[in-house]
């Protein structure tokens, strides 16, 4: 069996490359993606501890999640599109409308 | 202004009202004392039921013709309340029912708390301490009762004829006649109460209302300032009462009458109760006393209060409020009285008492003698025999506080006396002041009545603008109009702008002005840019100022005659013979005139005040020296004031055009006129004095026959046996009877006008007063001492010194202190804040991506500090 360390680092990898994507790029799918990969490396290391401990709770949890995450996906993309039909972008540098 | 004929029908609301008493003594069952707090509750129900209906109804025709804006229900009420109380005074008279001297019944037993209190060196909590409320009835209360009940009620019926006449009260009224309910039910409760503490909130309520009633028309800066005034300076006073209070419940543990009363010389806890402690508690209340009943030196508010309406003179100044000080000396007696458990050792209390009376009655008959404004006169006077009565209640509390039975019984008849005379002077100068009031407001009628005969010849008056806005704001009020929209609806070509010629015809059509006024002055006045046209805005910006500059309340004042000052009045007794009669008999009753009204008390206050005298307290020479005095100077300046307003030659053109008017004013000053000259004669013979001053439960006779009774009172006031009485009372009655209306006479004395002739009842006094030669008084009149009388000795001016000094330096300081200081701390947050936000709110850039890194740094940081703790 893999040793799960190997796995835990993995996952802090990808969430770290999912983090730096969320924060530098402009483009709002990307960031999407970014996000997602940075729940998927959580999903990662629940499965990692799951199986070390035999304890199906981190399965469940996971289940629940990609469902979840794929229920916030669609959510996004459609804010996505709703924002490209108002504002005909969605560079996430031009939209701030939250500003101060 | 509301009709004043065929008003009689509107007795008909008071034939109802008083079916409420007669019907409870008819049917109810049970006794007046258990009925009783229906004379408080009544007029406390009443006050704000008329205060609404006035809010709602003001205008309404039904409102104002019918129910006088709240003054006949008001009349209702004190129909009721004078029905109940008469009810309560015959029950306690024939010793029916449970009423029997110190009778107490609790009806208010349901509010009760928690009281904290320190017994041998720590506090406990008394569990449901009880806050009863009682109605307490013995001789004293009994005739400040009836006098409270009667004179509320004509007062009441003459302030319908006063106050509803007079433009100026014009759909205020209501509130005058809620306020005048609030007080009654005020100085009923403080007549009643049979606790301390209940005594002290009546009085604080009655405080509050001669507050509003003296700032009635608070728009008069000199009447907002003399309710100011008014309201600090008893307020000084019941500062002293309460601490007063607070004494009499350390000592007593308990502030009712019937525990304190019931053994005035043991304590708390069967403790002896220390005679120096006690005395500083009387002390205190006496100085409350003192500031509610205008003695020095808390006197500076009485002259000042005449600013109220006249009603409210009557109400306050003389029926009401200004007794409440001497029933709180009369109700220190038991404390002083050694005969029945009461404390050895405070006779100082008694020389104290007397000797502010004495300084008070001297000094306020002095000041009274250059007064040339009638209700100051009366207010001085009312002050000077206020101070009588102190005299009188001071020696009482001297005499009980002696053993022996010569003092006991001196001690009871000169307290007897003291409330007698309360009742012959409250009864008297209640009617005074309504008389001064029926002059003032016939003077003003005359003054408006020439004054509009005079402009409506000419045509060129300024003063009819103010007449045409008023009714203008009328006609507004009544349409429910905006000012635009009846701007608009006068605007018959649609320039936006009036010209004269559309003004005219618009005020004329809607009837605000007939054809003859000069529209063109109000152009004038309102054509602010000089076009010759008004546009909105000047209509508008016309209307604020007019309003705000409260030149709508001003309306009918448009020069400087006063119609309460003496000097422009004389030979009144033609024109006004009710109110001449009235006053004549008023007068007489306060100077003393044998056979009238205050006579009979008077002589007993100064009599006993000279008999402690002999008794041998030397420190009571002075104020018997001084209210010897005083009685004299009573002469002079009631003559004085009489002759001045009724004898002589007019002394301005008004007078000629006085002419008494409305019944309402004229009932009210028949009555008490009888009240005045009888009764002061008819209960001598029942025997009031001893009634009063305790020594009997019930009046009677104790010779038999009407007659005999007479000679036996006449022999008692004419022929004492004691010669010092005797030197004592034929001086008291040259000086007031012969010396001082004398020279009044000769002052200001005179025959009427040729022509006029007034009726018999006064006209042997115009024609007497004729009789001596003049004296000039010219020289007297500009010496220095008149000066300072006129300046009221610069008492006045001496207490706004010391405030200016004391009291505005450190209000003003604790200003800067507030201003700096608290508001510093609380606007230094503020801004501190809102400065910190300024920086906070750069953050919300608005770019999901610095949002990301706030919640991951964020994230991140909650973890290491998870790991931290947790390592």
């Amino acid at each position: 069996m893999i040793d799960p360390g190997y796995i835990s680092g993995l996952s802090a990898i990808l969430f770290f490359i999912g983090l730096a994507g969320a924060f530098t790029r402009k483009h709002a799918i990307i960031v999407l993606m970014c996000i997602e990969i940075m729940l998927n490396a959580v999903n990662l290391n629940f499965v990692a501890v799951a199986m070390q401990t035999g304890d199906p709770e981190g399965w469940v949890f996971t289940s629940i999640a990609i469902a979840i995450a794929a229920s916030e996906v669609a959510v996004g993309l459609a804010i996505f599109l709703s924002l490209y039909s108002t504002r005909e972008t969605i560079n996430l540098d031009e939209v701030d409308l939250l500003k101060h | 202004m509301g009709e004043t004929k065929n008003e009689s029908r509107l007795l008909l609301f008071l034939v109802a009202a008083l079916m409420i008493p007669v019907g409870l003594f008819v049917g109810g069952g049970g006794d007046a004392t258990s009925w009783s707090f229906i004379i408080i509750a009544a007029p406390m129900v009443a006050f704000p039921i008329i205060l609404i209906a006035g809010q709602i109804w003001n205008g309404h025709p039904l409102w104002t013709n019918t129910l006088k804006e709240g003054g006949i229900p008001a009349l209702m009420t004190m129909t009721i309340t004078l029905g109940m109380g008469l009810w309560v005074i015959t029950d306690y008279i024939r010793g029916v029912a449970h009423i029997e001297s110190y009778t107490v019944s609790h009806i208010l037993s349901w509010i009760s708390f928690d009281v904290m209190t320190h017994t041998s060196n720590q506090w406990v909590i008394l569990p449901n301490w009880e806050i009863s409320f009682g109605v307490w009835v013995d001789q004293t209360t009994l005739m400040l009762l009836f006098v409270a009940t009667f004179l509320t009620f004509l007062i009441c019926w003459f302030a319908i004829g006063y106050m509803t006449t007079d433009e100026i009260n014009e759909n205020r009224n209501h509130r005058f006649f809620a306020e005048y309910l609030l007080f009654t039910a005020g100085m009923f409760g403080m007549v009643l109460a049979d606790n301390f503490l209940w005594l002290f909130i009546f009085w604080e309520i009655m405080g509050l209302c001669s507050y509003l009633l003296i700032g009635f028309y608070y728009w008069k800066p000199s009447a907002a300032s003399a309710a100011k005034k008014a309201f600090m300076t008893t307020r000084v006073g019941d500062v002293f009462l309460m601490v007063g209070l607070l004494i009499l419940y350390h000592i007593y543990g308990s502030l009712d009458f019937s525990v304190v009363f019931d053994d005035p010389s043991t304590g708390v806890a069967g403790a002896a109760v220390d005679a120096s402690l006690l005395g500083w508690a009387l002390i205190m209340l006496f100085i409350g006393a003192v500031g509610k009943s205008a003695q020095f030196p808390l006197h500076v508010w009485l002259p000042d209060a005449m600013e109220g309406p006249t009603p409210v003179s009557a109400l306050i100044h003389a029926a009401t409020m200004v007794n409440a000080g001497l029933y709180l000396v009369a109700r220190m007696v038991p404390f002083v009285d050694v005969a029945n458990g009461g404390v050895h050792g405070l006779e100082d209390i008694g020389l104290l008492v007397a000797w502010v009376g004495g300084i008070t009655a001297f000094m306020a008959a002095g000041i009274a003698f250059v007064q040339n404004d009638i209700k100051k006169v009366l207010a001085y006077s009312t002050m000077s025999q206020l101070a009588y009565i102190f005299t009188g209640l001071g020696a009482a509390l001297w005499f009980f506080n002696h053993d022996g039975d010569a003092m006991r019984t001196a001690g009871i008849i000169v307290l007897g006396s003291s409330l007698f005379h309360l009742f012959n002077h409250a009864m008297a100068k209640g009617m005074l002041f309504m008389a001064s009031g029926s002059v003032i407001h016939e003077m003003h009628h005359a003054h408006h009545h020439l004054h509009h005969d005079h402009h409506d010849d000419t045509h060129s008056d300024v003063s009819e603008i103010p007449e045409a806005l008023v009714s203008l704001v009328k006609h507004l009020r009544t349409e429910g109009l905006t000012l635009r929209e009846f701007f608009d609806s006068l605007d018959i070509d649609s320039s936006r702008t009036l010209t004269v010629n559309e003004l005219q015809s618009g005020l004329v059509s809607t009837s605000i002005v007939d054809d003859s006024t000069d529209v063109e002055l109000l152009v004038n006045a309102m054509d602010r840019n000089g076009d010759g046209e008004i546009d909105p805005v000047e209509l508008d910006k016309y209307m604020m100022d007019f309003l705000i500059g409260g030149k709508i309340e001003s309306h009918g004042d448009h020069d400087d005659f006063d119609p309460q000052d003496m000097r422009n009045m004389g030979g009144l007794a033609a024109h006004l013979p009710v109110t001449s009669t009235a006053m004549m008999l008023g007068s007489m009753s306060i100077i003393g005139i044998p056979l009238i009204g205050g006579f009979w008390s008077k002589e007993g206050i100064v009599g006993h005040t000279w008999d402690a005298y002999f008794h041998g307290e030397p420190l009571m020479l002075g104020p018997a020296l001084l209210i010897l005095l005083t009685a004299g100077m009573t002469g002079f300046y009631m003559s004085r004031m009489w002759f001045m307003t009724f004898a002589g030659s007019p002394k301005s053109e008004v007078v000629d055009h006085v002419h008494e008017t409305t019944p309402w004013i004229k009932t009210p000053l028949v009555t008490l006129s009888l009240v005045t000259a009888f009764t002061g004669l008819i209960l001598t013979m029942f025997g009031a004095v001893k009634f009063l001053g305790g020594k009997y439960d019930h009046l009677e006779f104790h010779h038999g026959g009407f007659v005999e009774e007479f000679v036996y009172a006449l022999e008692h006031a004419f022929l004492p046996s004691d010669p010092n009485f005797m030197i004592v009372g034929y001086t008291t009655i040259l000086l007031s009877f012969i010396i001082g209306p004398w020279f009044a006479m000769r002052i200001h004395g005179g025959s009427l006008k040729e022509g006029s002739s007034a009726i018999p009842l006064v006209s042997w006094l115009v024609n007497l007063s004729s009789r001596p030669s003049k004296m000039d008084v010219t020289n007297m009149a500009e010496s220095s001492l008149a000066k300072a009388l006129e300046e009221r000795l610069y008492i006045d001016y001496l207490y706004e010194e010391i405030i200016r000094r004391t009291v505005i330096p450190f209000a003003l300081l604790s200003a800067c202190f507030d201003r700096k200081i608290i508001d510093g701390i609380v606007k230094g947050i503020e801004k501190g804040s809102q400065a910190s936000s300024e920086r906070i709110r750069l953050l919300t850039t608005g770019s999901a991506r610095d949002y990301i890194l706030y919640a991951a740094v964020g994230a991140l940081s909650i973890i290491f500090l998870l790991m931290g703790v947790s390592s």
